[in-house]
């Protein structure tokens, strides 16, 4: 055999038996790994709801009965409709949501973000109490910010300050939440305190990106949010 | 024979000081300054990249007879990618947490000069299992070195370790702050300049 032949002999083996590897491992692992995705989602819908709370470590039982129980999957229209079940797929005016339950009665409405970061998109969820302004919980499922840096976003100390925010200043006018340059303190005034996050130091950028995304997608919300804010909640029946 | 005199110990313990990856070969310094800003993604990456290292050093070796010269760079990223892929699946699978973590850094093991330099260097030339603790030590050298810089990044920079907090409240209170250009990458690399002074310093001492 010629060196020629040999070389493309020797690589077509090799490709073969590495495809054949890792395509077995993919499908043999896919099971296990779309287990874990959707754990991982539950997990991070339910903790923005704040459900997660305190040290106490939950297993993945207690998280699927927890979801089970008080999460609903729901759509609303840019006037604010709720639809429980899935709408006509022509319709593209429509934002898939979370509501959480109490009861039949709504305890907060658990948005779904995605927003751009520095390297790639961050999703996460931001739960609005049933007040429509108050911010209930702030969760990051996924992101590609620099570890360290930009990835603090997903550490429970910066996720933590979001509770209690307020998505409108004083007069109720819709202003979203927004993540100062470092510490919030003296860089922003008082009365929009209430409106902010500390930052990272280091990840300005990711920062910046994230409180744009944070009102984008809080906009595309306040139809309903702000129905929620006339106190409206108790006409939904979950 | 005793253990000190095979190839295969003097092959590990060579990577580990006196041929380190990171100060004397000087390969995969870009993951030594991204993956150090914390302990635990600097701790996870070296027991990755040793794995893939020691794996691809194996069977880069047990190949060697085979593979064409003409395309062995190739071929040897082709086993390298595909143990990169198979780590990365596996920990999709099994270690959710842990791969969230590291994200994008798995995938960058490919990329890290070290695995291509040592199998280049190393085992295309010598037998398998010397070619393992090559790759053994060399994964561990590089996370020697990765783990102390996080130690010092980790420690001064957010006054942590392992990602808990040691440096007292009552410090901060008295008016210490945090170093924050350690968690930049600037500081990773004066971190890592100053390591690499320090064992050329001790290393000329142990000669004369």
């Amino acid at each position: 055999m010629s060196e020629n032949t040999r070389s493309v002999v020797f690589a077509a083996l090799l490709s073969l038996i590495c495809c054949v590897l890792i395509t077995a491992a993919c499908t043999g692992l896919q099971k296990y790994q779309k287990a874990n995705v959707e754990l991982d989602r539950q997990v991070n819908v339910v903790r923005a709801a704040g459900l997660l709370e305190g040290d106490k470590k939950f297993t993945a039982e207690e998280i699927r009965r927890i979801y089970a129980e008080r999460i609903v999957s729901a759509w609303v229209d840019s006037q604010g409709e709720v639809l429980l079940s899935p709408p006509p797929s022509e319709r593209t005016d429509v934002y898939p949501l979370y509501l959480c339950k109490e009861g039949d009665r709504l305890y907060a409405t658990i948005i779904p973000l995605d927003s751009r970061g520095l390297w790639g998109r961050i999703y996460g969820y931001l739960a609005l109490a049933r007040d429509g302004e108050t911010v209930v919980g702030f969760s990051v499922a996924r992101h590609a910010e620099t570890p360290g840096l930009g990835g603090e976003i997903e550490s429970p100390w910066f996720t933590r300050q979001f509770k209690g925010k307020k998505i409108v200043d004083f007069e109720k006018n819709f202003v979203s939440v927004s993540i100062a340059k470092g510490e919030a303190r003296g860089r922003v005034p008082d009365d929009r305190m209430a409106n902010t996050v500390d930052g990272i130091s280091g990840a300005t950028l990711t920062g910046n990106y994230l409180s744009q995304g944070l009102k984008e997608t809080l906009q595309r919300f306040e139809p309903f949010s702000s129905r929620l804010r006339k106190g409206e909640a108790d006409d939904l029946r979950l | 024979m005793s253990l000190k005199q095979t190839t295969s110990y003097r092959a590990f313990k060579a990577a580990l000081w006196g041929n380190n990856p990171i100060s004397k070969q000087i390969l995969g310094i870009c993951s030594a300054l991204a993956v150090t800003v914390q302990m635990k993604t600097a701790f996870v990456m070296a027991l990755a990249l040793t794995l893939v290292l020691a794996l691809s050093n194996l069977i880069v070796s047990l190949l060697r007879h085979y593979i064409p010269r003409n395309i062995r760079i190739i071929a040897e990223l082709v086993i390298i990618a595909s143990l990169v892929i198979l780590a990365d699946q596996i920990l999709k699978a099994f270690l959710y947490d842990v791969s969230k973590q590291l994200s994008v850094f798995v995938g960058l093991i490919i990329t890290n000069c070290i695995v291509m330099g040592r199998a280049e260097a190393y085992a295309m030339a010598n037998p398998p299992v010397p070619s393992f603790f090559d790759g053994l030590g060399n994964g561990l050298g590089y996370g020697l070195v990765l783990v102390a810089v996080a130690f010092i990044r980790e420690l001064l920079g957010s006054g942590k370790i392992f990602g808990l907090q040691v440096v007292p409240d009552g410090l901060y209170e008295a008016g210490y702050s945090n170093m924050g250009l350690l968690v930049l990458a600037p500081g990773a690399f004066i971190v890592i300049g100053l390591l690499f002074w320090l064992q050329n310093t001790i290393s000329k001492e142990k000669e004369y």
